[in-house]
């Protein structure tokens, strides 16, 4: 009997150290950095390449814009690493407006992670879209993927707007 | 007990690997599914841990014994059922929090949609079926082969369960090194048991060429077997040790069950006397002399080879044939407490009466129950009373469980410190 109280005791005094520490270790988005310095983003003059309509999909796009042809700019983020791979995201702005956002990279070493991004991405895009800018919240339980989704927001407002 | 230590410091390597794949945990969410991520950890560690412990390994059977090794696997079994099956539940819990989902929704999408989950939730099943039929209370009910064969759906279960900690472990998916290390651990303990428990026994089987030579009846239900072979001697087997048996007979050959050498080892013949007390034990006084055997050992912490003590045997119902053995062969002064609940129990008193005279021992019978003979017959003043010198003595014990907890009780009471008192039990 007494064995098992100093196990299970034991067992959960472990466990709440160990997380307790964890949540203290870093703060909440230190593990986002932007992008390499070699793929800093910049902003294409749209001409004439109204046919081609961007780079959508595909991993690691280049950071830029085109304009599309509905006459809207497809502007493509920075990649944010997170602690669980890259996230990168593409804006389409109509008349200075945000009405499409597509993710192009998003964390998927595991199941979990494209969960996570599967139900993540579309309450970010609909906030992003609802808000018009980066000020948006992030997700709970999806914080990292959250912070890579507003770095990469950030960097298409700061560099395409 | 550097053991125990390796053991703990395997666990905090775990750990480490948790710890240093994890960035932080920030939600309530992630901190449910951190402690299922660790707990599911250490249960893919101790499970392994808990093969190795009963891997047969030479310095683990000699160091620790058979008995207290097999207690710490029953011990260890219970705690990695229960982190498994908190490590279920806590990541059924986390993943459903961070997906916003119900839990019952949740576990389907584990089970169905995860790479290789629902295997591993098969292995889990298993485990936690191994571990109700070991239970105390189902134990008691079950034979003991059908006991000892359902563990053998522990190495499908670990089987199982290892591909889905590549496919959706986070501290693996990432990491081949991680992969390579954990792979080794796994690959080692499994070859050590395909050696030890396979690949030595058949060896020693065409070494000495095992044979059945002979039955004895020695009381109603009690039988020696005479086992021989050549060079024997190799095995340097001791008195108070014992081998498992794998009689290779119709109805037998599938099971190794421990007995221990109840006479003097010899280099073409050893011998076991077995109490008819289950399927196994029964069919053994059935055995035709020319049967095959496989021996696995010699095992067993107990064996002798301390000298010039003076020593206590103590020896409790079909507990004598370890002691009878070590009667024999111990040198020095030695007294010998037979207990027993019926006259019709005795076994070998003839043997005893030859080895007590020709070495000038003495053997004490206490046959009968406590009401016959007017109370307990093992406490701290009645064996004071009937050995003399009873602190100074080395002390053997072998016998059913109960007896012999109550017989350490009444030595230490004696004043026999605990170093003193050696004993293995054969419930395991």
């Amino acid at each position: 009997m007494r064995r098992i109280v100093f196990a299970v005791g034991g067992t959960l005094a472990g466990l709440a150290m160990l997380l307790s520490f964890k949540s203290h270790s870093s703060v909440g988005l230190a593990g986002i950095a932007a992008g390499a310095a070699d793929s800093k983003p910049y902003s294409q003059a749209s001409a004439g390449a109204s046919g081609a309509s961007g780079t959508t999909g595909g991993a690691g796009a280049k950071p830029g814009s085109v304009t599309t042809a509905g006459g809207g700019r497809l502007i493509t983020g920075d990649v944010a690493n997170t602690a669980y791979g890259p996230v990168q995201i593409q804006v389409t702005l109509t008349q200075n407006k945000i009405t499409k956002v597509a993710v192009l990279e998003q964390p998927q070493s595991t199941e979990n992670d494209i969960r996570i991004g599967d139900f993540a991405f579309p309450k970010l895009i609909q906030e992003t879209l609802a808000a018009q800018n980066d000020k948006i919240d992030s997700v709970s339980g999806a914080t990292y993927t959250s912070g890579g989704y507003i770095k990469s927001l950030q960097s298409v407002l700061d560099n395409g707007v | 007990m550097p053991v125990l230590a390796a053991i703990g410091l395997g666990a905090l390597g775990v750990l480490l690997l948790w710890w240093s794949n994890t960035p932080a945990v920030s939600s309530f969410a992630d901190v449910i599914t951190n402690a299922g991520r660790i707990l599911g950890l250490l249960a893919g560690y101790g499970v392994v841990v808990l093969v190795a412990l009963m891997a047969r390994l030479p310095p683990l059977e000699r160091g620790i014994g058979t008995d207290r090794l097999a207690r710490w696997h029953a011990m260890g079994g219970r705690y990695i059922i229960s982190l498994i099956t908190a490590h279920a539940l806590l990541i059924i819990w986390g993943y459903a929090l961070t997906a916003h989902t119900g839990v019952i929704q949740e576990s389907g999408t584990l089970v169905l949609d995860y790479p290789d989950v629902m295997m591993a939730t098969v292995a889990a099943f298993l485990l936690l079926g191994v571990g109700i039929v070991s239970a105390r209370a189902a134990r008691r009910r079950l034979r003991y082969e059908t006991w000892y064969y359902l563990h053998f759906y522990t190495y499908l279960a670990i089987a199982l369960a290892f591909s889905h900690q590549f496919a959706t472990g986070a501290d693996f998916v990432a990491s081949p090194s991680a992969r390579i290390g954990w792979s080794a651990f796994y690959l080692s303990v499994g070859s050590a048991v395909l050696w030890y428990r396979i690949v030595c026994p058949l060896r020693n089987l065409a070494r000495h060429q095992f044979r059945v030579t002979g039955l004895n009846r020695e009381a109603p239900g009690v039988v020696s077997v005479h086992i021989g072979g050549r060079y024997l001697d190799e095995l340097r087997a001791e008195p108070g040790q014992f081998f498992r048996w794998r009689f290779l007979t119709r109805g037998l050959w599938w099971s190794a069950n421990p007995y221990s050498l109840s006479a003097m080892p010899h280099p073409d013949v050893l011998r076991i006397t077995v109490k008819e007390n289950g399927d196994h034990s029964g069919a053994v006084s059935r055995l035709r002399p020319g049967t095959r055997v496989i021996a696995e050992g010699p095992y067993g912490s107990m064996a002798v080879s301390r000298t010039g003590r003076q020593v206590l045997l103590l020896a409790g119902g079909v507990g004598i044939t370890p002691l009878r053995a070590m009667f024999a062969a111990l040198p020095g002064d030695v007294t010998l407490i037979y207990r027993a609940s019926d006259i019709g129990d005795v076994v070998f008193r003839d043997e005893l009466e030859t080895i007590a005279q020709a070495r000038g021992a003495r053997v004490h019978y206490l046959i009968g129950s406590r009401a016959q003979l007017g109370g307990d017959p093992l406490s701290a003043r009645q064996l004071q009373a009937l050995v003399p010198g009873l602190h100074r003595r080395e002390a053997y014990l072998c016998g059913p469980a109960g007896m012999m907890e109550a017989a350490v009780t009444a030595l230490r009471a004696a004043g026999v410190p605990r170093r003193r008192i050696h004993y293995e039990s054969f419930e395991f």
